[in-house]
């Protein structure tokens, strides 16, 4: 359960967001707006890269106070709307400086990157370094490196973004497999409404750093406020 | 993890070659000259790997060498320790000493960093000719007017020939241990921090801590490369670390390519061995600055990885894991 309350941020003059709450509960869940409404700013928020005012809690536990790295180390992870992962390693040693730091003993480590790579396919290429990687596989690595380590919150920050119609789809049903694999609660940050109706049980609509609509994704989707905020300029009707 | 790349191949056959070679073949003079250009080559590993692995600018490895150097002649003619006992203490004040003046910049992004290890060589440049280095002298700054006081070198490397020897494997241990870094829990975590800020934060890593560390690991090398090069002459004179040649140095070493050992060597090299050959070759040595600047030129607009990338390529030895 990831419980966000009343998340405030500001630049300067501008509210990112303002007062947001929710509370997270299904394996998988989404956050869906337009551009600009606030949704990666939510994810840096929890990702303990923007001060904010509020509550951030994972069962309980509050969050919110650690510094970004040690909310890492906790069992926060994250993929980036453009992949940040380190060209001169490679896809094994991209998933190791996860595991460096967190706790396990070696072979468990190993054991575990080994599982975050088969689940991704990226296996028989572990040692490829991650310069040579295409886009589609760099995403894939981002969402390996989401695996080790223990997780217990998984965000992914439009994780089809630049990629083929089938290749998102593929990437869809291996977020799904997110909470299966790990345990872990996931966010899918995303504008494309299809890949968010699919794969997330609960929904967040942000719209100019506000709250207006949470809940099932359906009932959410037929809320005539987010049709008409969000889907109208979509021009979604499904 | 003990694996060895092939640039790592290469870099061990060039060592022993070096080892067996140079010493044979260079009379009185050059041995002297090697010597330092292997001090050098040891301090520009240091600058070398913080730029190419952390994207770190370092302003001030020649001025940090001067503390390793100062401190080292400091030790020999106060104590009767081993020559090695002094370089180590030199090694890790000097990495001290380093860590202090840059900790406020390495929680800063950007290029604070260059600016406050370039202000430190100023500092350190005005201090080194005021005060000297150590002669053998009475009192703290123990310096004596034109005699020296004799300096103990390593009992293994008492002669010149012997002591470039020794110069040389202490760089190759150099390089060991900067690779051994690289393959490490370290190493990846500078590769994040290379890669962006907001990538090592979501990989856990304190970046704050890493990049101390490898701030940390050049200083080290810089204070053991400075108490090496005091024991070359057996005393050092303030012009040697003059702040100019601090970022001298860390041109020459993107000049170099500062990804691979190579580079390093040859950045020691340019520094050093150029302006002994123009010397001998009655040309001005300021010429060889005109050469470094047109070089620096070269290595930015078309050789990101320096001469030693092009080198290693030309050889078909760059790998992607080089
Ligand atoms: N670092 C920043 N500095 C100033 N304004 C920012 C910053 N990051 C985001 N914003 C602003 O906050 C709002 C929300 O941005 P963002 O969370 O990135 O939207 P999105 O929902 O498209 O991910 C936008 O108006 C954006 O311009
Ligand atoms: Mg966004």
């Amino acid at each position: 359960m990831i419980e966000l309350v009343d998340l405030t941020v500001t630049f300067g003059g501008v509210t990112a967001l303002d007062n947001v709450s929710a509370v997270f509960t299904k394996p998988v869940n989404g956050i869906i707006g337009p551009n600009g409404a606030g949704k990666t700013t939510t994810m840096n928020v929890i990702s303990g890269f923007l001060k904010c005012s509020g509550h951030i809690r994972y069962n309980d536990e509050e969050i919110g106070r650690l510094p970004a790295y040690k909310r890492t180390r906790w069992g926060l992870r994250r993929s980036f709307q453009r992949e940040q992962i380190a060209d001169d390693l490679s896809i094994l040693d991209n998933l190791k400086v996860i595991l460096d730091v967190t706790p396990g003993g070696r072979a468990q480590k190993a054991a575990d990157a080994e599982q975050a790579l088969e689940a991704t396919g990226l296996a028989p290429r572990a040692h490829t370094m991650a310069g040579e990687l295409n886009t589609f596989e760099r995403r894939l690595v981002d969402v390996a490196r989401c695996l080790v380590g223990k997780p217990k919150i998984v965000m992914f920050d439009e994780p089809g973004g630049g990629l083929s119609r089938e290749e998102a789809a593929r990437l869809g049903d291996l977020i799904l497999k997110v909470p299966e694999i790990t345990g872990a609660t996931t966010l899918v940050i995303d504008h494309d409404v299809d890949l968010i109706s699919r794969i997330c049980a609960e929904t967040l609509v942000l719209d100019f750093g506000k709250r207006i609509a949470f809940g099932e994704t359906a009932a959410v989707l037929g809320d005539p406020k987010v049709k008409a905020a969000y889907l109208g300029v979509e021009e979604v009707d499904s | 993890m003990l694996a060895i790349t092939r640039s790592g191949l290469a870099g061990t056959v060039f060592f022993l070659i070096a080892l067996l070679a140079l010493p044979a073949l260079a009379d009185g003079q050059w041995i002297k000259i090697f010597i330092s250009t292997g001090c050098f080559v040891i301090a520009a590993s240091g600058v070398a790997f913080m730029y190419s692995r952390l994207g770190m600018v370092s302003l001030g490895q020649v001025a940090l060498m001067g503390v390793g150097g100062w401190v080292t002649l400091r030790m020999n003619h106060a104590f009767n320790l081993p020559f090695e006992i002094n370089v180590a203490v030199a090694g890790a004040v000097t990495l001290v000493f380093g860590w202090l003046l840059a900790l406020p910049a390495l929680r800063m992004r950007g290029l604070y960093l260059a600016l406050i290890t370039l202000m430190a060589a100023g500092g350190l440049e005005v201090i080194f000719s005021t005060f000297r280095f150590p002669n053998g002298g009475p009192g703290f700054w123990g310096v004596m007017p034109s005699v020296a006081a004799p300096f103990r070198r390593p009992w293994i490397a008492q002669s010149d020939t012997a002591y470039l020897r020794y110069i040389m494997a202490a760089a190759f241990f150099g390089f060991v241990l900067i690779e051994l870094h690289r393959r490490m829990a370290p190493g990846r975590a500078w590769a994040m921090i290379r890669r962006s800020e907001a990538a090592a934060l979501a990989s856990g890593v304190n970046v704050v801590y890493y990049k101390a560390w490898a701030f940390g690991l050049s200083g080290f090398l810089a204070g053991v490369a400075g108490g090496l090069l005091a024991g070359g002459l057996g005393l050092l004179d303030a012009a040697t670390f003059r702040a100019s040649e601090s970022i001298m140095l860390f041109a020459l070493s993107v000049v170099g390519g500062a990804r691979f050992w190579l580079g390093a060597v040859i950045a020691g090299v340019l520094y050093r061995v150029m302006p002994a050959l123009f010397s001998n070759w009655g040309i001005n040595s300021d010429l060889t600055l005109v050469i470094f600047g047109a070089a620096l030129l070269h290595a930015i607009m078309t050789a990101p990885d320096g001469l030693s990338g092009q080198i290693l390529q030309a050889f078909g030895k760059v790998t992607r894991r080089a």
